[in-house]
């Protein structure tokens, strides 16, 4: 751990900020100093205000009281053109490039060299190539950011911001999108701007990450900090609690696994995606009674497309579904639910639920056809309202309301109705798909139990999921889809994060092997010289 | 909870309520323009468009007569938007359904009551039928329901003109017209020398059925969340395709019902330029009443009673021509068209109350 001076970069003090429209307060007399030349993780659960709070540094919004001091100077940001001016410079979690121009054009976007009104293609990308030296991050000025993975478009946006001069950056959950290998280059990257000295404020609810890259974390919970900690000087259990406010389960128990028959069987499935190009081809897998299946993969390997063909949303080009030993090929959505067949989509504000009306209708959408709850056509709205409350009560959606609209609930909440939805009634198979996206703490702790409570029932579950730690901690069995094919297939208890990391990245277990051997002649080489 | 529902009816009504009261600051505005009286113009606009002159001779049951046919194709409205197709397609099937209920009217001849169920249920399938069209393309076809509603409206515009100058066409006058109805298909009016009549019990029945359809029935159901979240639908297993065109018939068959009921109850046949804009009347206060079947009767019969304020009132006895009528309507459209506007003050003025009352609120997460 390097020393940290001890001149605070930015002092943000008694920032209270209230949403009158939500009746929310996002931030309440929240003090935060970041000091020059760390590292500085900023966590708390969805909804915690880490983000209003860096919106306001950054000029985003206005806050109802309290100041910024910047560089011992108390300073008013009223607009993003002042936080830049203030060297202060955001990395938004959903990137803000054009995505048909090039890098170059994207880093000097607005603040292009020109000769007499001219534009010199050849001179910008000259530019950026020297900057992207100077910071030893390696781009290629020409390429064009849609042909760009989406590790180098955050390349991009970082260079962006220094190219403005930026001395803070400040990070929103830039590790989101990463694979695990993408994640460890970044933390390279941020480790060395800050041997440059420069100041990084990370926001992230992945303390894995803060341990290793930070070197203070401050908490934030409802509203309020909660406290600031060296990261040596802390621990992830302590963390946990602090951002939760009670102790959190971060690994959940698992009974032994006794898988049962097949409920599920994908044999030799072809799909394509919604320009018609193959997104998955020739995949045969199973999933049994009393087992979680994991997918693992970079988003975009054909796993939208696979989840969508198996709840029956969308039609298969080649092969045949099973369930339970039936062909499920020509059965409609609401068939196969009917067959006991659940489905957490990944996306639950569009897909999932439809924010535009009552947690009660939102609760039926697969069920409103049962004799339970409508019949001769009609609906039986005392019916319906008593089952809101008891899923409600169940699974303790606190904010939720039955009778009331769900738009404002947090996400964590949201997705407990749609987890209430599924699993109410219980399936015999469930898909997951990333269940626990943009989920806090106590959120995802809820959902990985809920998921092994029904396995250890007798239910089947697909697990989809881009988060390595998920798939690891969740799943039975392992499957790596890389581009549309299953690259391997690992038992969780005796794989490890390496090697479902290589066949996340295209590779094979035998280059894993070679590459360890490799790596120990080499040092065995060392140490004989 | 009372407090909650009182709140939510005032947050559905308080948009409209500001915007109609906009429109008639602004008409205030034009009549000073004009040199009128402002105070007299307001008084008259009121007293003939919504008061009583003498014993039951109310203007007020003129209103409503006018306001039978908006509140049938605003429902009609209603259903296509709530099912997220936006169905501008009212006047060509009020159209046809009219045309289809005047020539049945004379054609055929069966007795009272029979007769003129038998042509209510015609004009309601024609109706429904030129709605089918727009939703099978957009099903189908993926054709926008918009464009093809404004042109089936046109089409249907011409297609009755056609029947009423020539295979409908009653004697050579010099304005067309087809022949006067049987008697046994006439609906009824309530008083002598008006004709509010049936129609404005069916147009009352058909607000309550509406509401019941689409916010407590499966179909209902699925209309709305079909039309509401495309994915969610697909998602949840409702079948989306039919949802729209179901709804579509629907609204085609309401709007029909409008041309019948129009053509039953006040003009008793059909004639050229039958068509005077009913259809987007009742769009336009779809738009207005939040679509919301209650919300469209409440807006139907106040446009109504504004033009009838501004046709007998303004032009005849101030006479203010009456086309202002129709403009004030237009400003209250464009104010709600405007509507974030008063949301924003709205939140804004909740905001300041919010804060005088108490900065010792309990905050709570987001």
């Amino acid at each position: 751990m390097k020393d940290v001076p001890m001149t605070p970069a930015i002092e943000m003090k008694g920032i209270t900020k209230y949403f009158a429209s939500t009746q929310v307060r996002a931030n309440e007399h929240v003090d935060f100093s970041v000091e020059s030349g760390e590292v500085h993780a900023l966590v708390g659960e969805n909804g915690a205000g880490k983000t209003t709070l860096m919106n306001i540094l950054y000029g985003l919004i206005k806050p109802d009281s309290g100041e910024i001091i910047i560089d011992s100077q108390k300073v008013q940001i009223n607009h993003p053109d002042d936080a830049i001016r203030q060297g202060i410079g955001m990395v938004h979690q959903h990137f803000k490039l054009v995505p048909s121009f090039t890098v170059a054009q994207n880093i000097l976007l607005g603040m292009e060299p020109s000769q007499a009104g001219f534009l010199n293609q050849q001179n910008e990308n000259k530019l950026v190539d020297e900057l992207a030296r100077k910071f030893n991050l390696p781009v290629d000025p020409a390429a064009r950011i849609w042909d760009l993975p989406v590790s180098m478009q955050q390349r991009v946006e970082i260079l962006k911001v220094l190219e403005r001069r930026a001395k803070i950056l400040v990070l929103d959950e830039p590790t989101a999108v990463l694979t695990p290998q993408e994640v460890n280059e970044l933390i390279t990257v941020i480790r060395g701007l800050s041997k440059q000295g420069y100041t990084i404020i990370f926001i992230t609810h992945k303390l894995i990450e803060v341990m290793s890259v930070a070197d203070r974390v401050s908490v934030m919970r409802a509203g309020r900090m909660i406290g600031t900690k060296k990261v040596s000087e802390t621990s992830i259990p302590e963390l946990a609690r602090m951002m939760v406010g009670r102790e959190v389960l971060l690994r959940v128990k698992k009974k032994q696994v006794h898988p049962g028959e097949a409920v599920l069987d994908v044999r030799d499935i072809s799909l394509s995606d919604v320009n018609g190009l193959a997104a998955i081809s020739h995949v045969s897998f199973q999933v049994r009674k009393g087992e979680i299946v994991a997918i693992a993969g970079v988003s975009g390997n054909g796993q939208t497309e696979l989840v969508e063909a198996i709840s029956g949303m969308i039609s298969l080009d080649g092969g045949e579904i099973l369930f339970k030993g039936k062909s499920i090929n020509e059965a409609s959505v609401r068939e196969r639910r009917e067959l006991g067949m659940a489905h957490i989509p990944e996306d639950r504000m569009v897909v999932g639920l439809n924010l535009q009306t009552t947690l009660d209708e939102n609760l039926i959408v697969s069920k409103y056809n049962r004799s339970e709850f409508s019949r001769y056509g009609f609906l039986l709205m005392q019916a319906i309202s008593q089952f809101a409350e008891k899923v409600v009560k169940a699974f303790s959606i606190a904010a939720a309301r039955p009778g009331e609209g769900i738009a404002m609930l947090s996400g964590g909440n949201l997705q407990k109705v749609v987890v209430g939805r599924e699993l109410s009634g219980n399936p015999s198979f469930i898909i997951a798909n990333q269940p626990t996206r943009g989920l806090d703490v106590g959120s995802i702790e809820f959902v990985h139990k809920t998921l092994v409570e029904e396995r250890d029932k007798g239910a089947g579950v697909l697990l989809v999921s881009v988060e390595l730690d998920e798939v690891m901690a969740l799943s039975d069995r392992i499957l790596v889809l890389y581009r549309g094919k299953i690259q391997g297939e690992l038992e969780t208890a005796t794989a490890t994060e390496e090697e479902v990391g290589i066949l996340m990245a295209g590779g094979t277990l035998e280059d894993l092997k070679q590459y360890s051997e490799d790596k120990e002649q080499g040092e065995n080489r060392e140490v004989k010289s | 909870m009372k407090d909650g529902r009182f709140r939510k009816l005032l947050d559905a009504i308080l948009v409209p309520l500001l915007a109609v009261l906009s429109g008639l600051v602004l008409m205030g505005i034009l009549i000073l323009f004009l040199r009128k009286p402002l105070f007299e113009s307001y008084a008259v606009l009121f007293a003939n468009g919504f008061g009583c002159r003498e014993y039951g001779n109310c203007i007020f049951i003129t209103a409503l007569e006018r306001a039978t046919p908006i509140i049938l194709t605003g429902l009609s409205a209603v259903v296509a938007f709530r099912s997220g197709m936006f169905s501008i397609g009212q006047e060509g099937q009020y159209l046809l359904g009219a045309a289809a209920a005047a020539w049945l009217g004379y054609a055929i001849h069966l007795p009272p009551i029979l007769h003129a169920l038998v042509i209510i249920l015609a004009a309601m399938l024609v109706g429904a039928g030129y709605g089918w069209i727009p939703g099978v393309l957009k099903v189908k076809l993926g054709v926008n329901e918009l464009l093809a509603t404004i042109m089936l409206n046109s089409i249907a515009a011409l297609i009755v003109e056609y029947l009423v100058q020539f295979p409908m066409r009653a004697d050579t006058s010099a304005v067309a017209h087809s022949p006067v109805i049987d008697e046994s298909a006439q609906l009824m009016s309530f008083l002598p020398g008006s004709k509010w009549g049936v129609g404005f019990v069916i147009a009352v029945i058909a607000v309550v059925v509406v509401y019941y359809y689409l916010w407590r029935t499966k179909p209902g159901y699925e209309q709305r969340m079909a039309g509401q979240s495309r994915k969610f639908a697909l998602f949840g297993g409702i079948p989306s395709d039919n949802s729209a065109v179901r709804a579509m018939l629907i609204s085609g068959a309401l709007a029909g019902l409008a041309g019948a009921i129009e053509v039953m109850g006040v003009h008793r046949r059909i004639m050229t330029g039958f068509s005077v804009g009913l259809g987007f009347d009742g769009l336009t206060s779809a738009i207005l009443g939040q679509v919301h079947p209650i919300g469209v009767f409440i807006v139907a019969i106040l446009f109504s009673g504004l033009k009838l304020g501004a046709q007998i009132g303004l032009q005849l006895k101030l006479d203010i021509p009456r086309e202002l009528g129709g403009t004030i309507i237009g400003f209250i459209v464009l104010f709600v068209a405007a509507g974030k506007f008063y949301e924003q003050s709205i939140v804004r003025a909740r905001a300041w109350s919010t804060r005088k009352q108490g900065s010792n609120l309990k905050g709570d997460s987001g």
